[in-house]
């Protein structure tokens, strides 16, 4: 979606939307030129808004960001782990 | 929504805006389904608190639910959302290996890396997405055809199937987070409220009505009209009938699983004329019928 659209869905403003890609906190993806939004931006932008909420300052969310990046990707390998340990599992016994 | 706010929250009716400020905070930081990602419990819980608080966290929502004006369900319904965990598995320009990089010199997490355990390449069902959808009460009863709009613009059509209950979850096989690798996609659960309607109410698989009657209709009898959710049908009120009394249309009710349908119970409610009415006045002067309908009752 739009930057128009996105700040409606996201409930912020067009300035704030704009401070946040500036900081890097929000990296959208370009369509003909044209900033272009997709859901994953709009999860994090609802994440942005409930650490404000929750007292998080400027300086403390893209710290809180970066490890939950972190904790996601090691889930993420995590996961594949256990799949790859269950498949060779399955591989054997047939 | 429709918990007590403050006992959600755990605060005392007298709790201060700060307080409830603070209350709010310390649960929503333990159950934030985005700071707790392997937790699938904390989602409906973070809703909950998260509803409490957009109504006591703002003082002047909350003068207006003490007042009485609007109840818990004045809340804000939360928004329809998908959270940032969602999308963790699929990988997007946020994804960071920082956490494991190292580790990439081991053995078999190299293997890993490259696909290749010893069950070659992995496989696994996406994850399944889930959405909320408010039904008017007769769409509910008789069956029909939504759409949903994704947060993304794509739409999404829900086939409502008939009897459908308030708080059922339909499950939309494959219309979830596509797989990884030849996974199959995941789906989509869709949780259903349904609105009220003015006259039917829902009592398992009956519907329960109550219909007005003229007081002519009541001791002489007659046909009358009756709503049911399928259309208006005729029914004989028999003479001698009270208010309170209750009718059964056969298969007027709910159309169940297999097939089979409830019954309309229709309850009986004598009317008098809006305006009071010589003729009848002085008809029932006339008729000195005495009888004491409240001979059963104790003082």
């Amino acid at each position: 979606m739009e930057a128009e659209k996105f700040v409606v869905h996201a409930r912020i403003d067009v300035r704030t939307l704009e401070t946040w890609v500036a900081a890097g906190w929000l990296v959208p993806g370009s369509v003909e030129g044209r900033a272009h939004y997709s859901e994953v931006d709009l999860a994090r932008a609802h994440l942005i808004n409930d650490l404000a909420g929750l007292g998080v300052n400027e300086a403390g969310v893209p710290i809180v960001l970066d490890l939950v990046d972190q904790l996601h990707g090691l889930r993420r390998v995590l996961r594949h782990a256990l799949a790859v340990a269950r498949s060779g599992q399955a591989g054997e016994s047939g | 929504m429709a918990a007590d706010p403050y006992e959600v929250l755990g605060v005392k009716k007298d709790a201060s805006q700060s307080d409830i400020q603070k209350a709010y905070r310390a649960l929503a930081k333990k159950l934030h389904p985005d700071l707790n990602p392997g937790n699938k419990q904390a989602e409906e819980r973070f809703k909950e608190v998260a509803g409490a608080y957009d109504l006591l966290g703002d003082e002047k929502k909350r003068a207006r639910f003490d007042s009485g004006e609007i109840d818990a369900s004045g809340a804000e319904r939360p928004q329809q959302r998908q959270y940032y965990r969602d999308f963790a598995d699929a990988g997007s320009q946020y994804s960071n290996d920082a956490g494991f990089a190292d580790f990439a010199d081991d053995d078999i997490l190299s293997q890993i890396f490259r696909g290749r355990g010893r069950g070659g390449p992995v496989n696994m069902r996406g994850q399944d997405r889930h959405y909320r959808l408010e039904l008017e009460f007769l769409d509910a009863i008789n069956g029909a055809t939504q759409h949903i709009t994704l947060p993304d613009g794509a739409s999404l059509d829900v086939r409502i199937p008939a009897g459908t209950r308030d708080g059922q979850t339909l499950r939309l096989r494959g219309k979830g987070a596509p797989g990884i690798g030849e996974g199959p996609p995941g789906d989509a659960l869709v949780e259903v409220t349904v609105r009220p309607h003015r006259t039917f109410s829902r009592d398992g698989d009956n519907i329960r009505v109550e219909l007005p009657i003229s007081l002519s209709e009541a001791v002489l009898g007659g046909k009358v009209t009756v709503p049911t959710p399928t259309g208006p049908v005729t029914m004989t009120v028999p003479k001698w009938s009270n208010t309170g009394a209750v009718l059964r249309l056969k298969g007027r009710g709910v159309t169940r699983a297999d097939g089979d349908k409830g019954d309309e119970l229709v309850a009986l409610k004598i009317v008098l004329p809006e305006k009071p009415d010589p003729e009848l006045e002085s008809l029932i002067a006339k008729w000195g019928g005495a009888y004491n309908p409240r001979e059963t009752m104790e003082a």
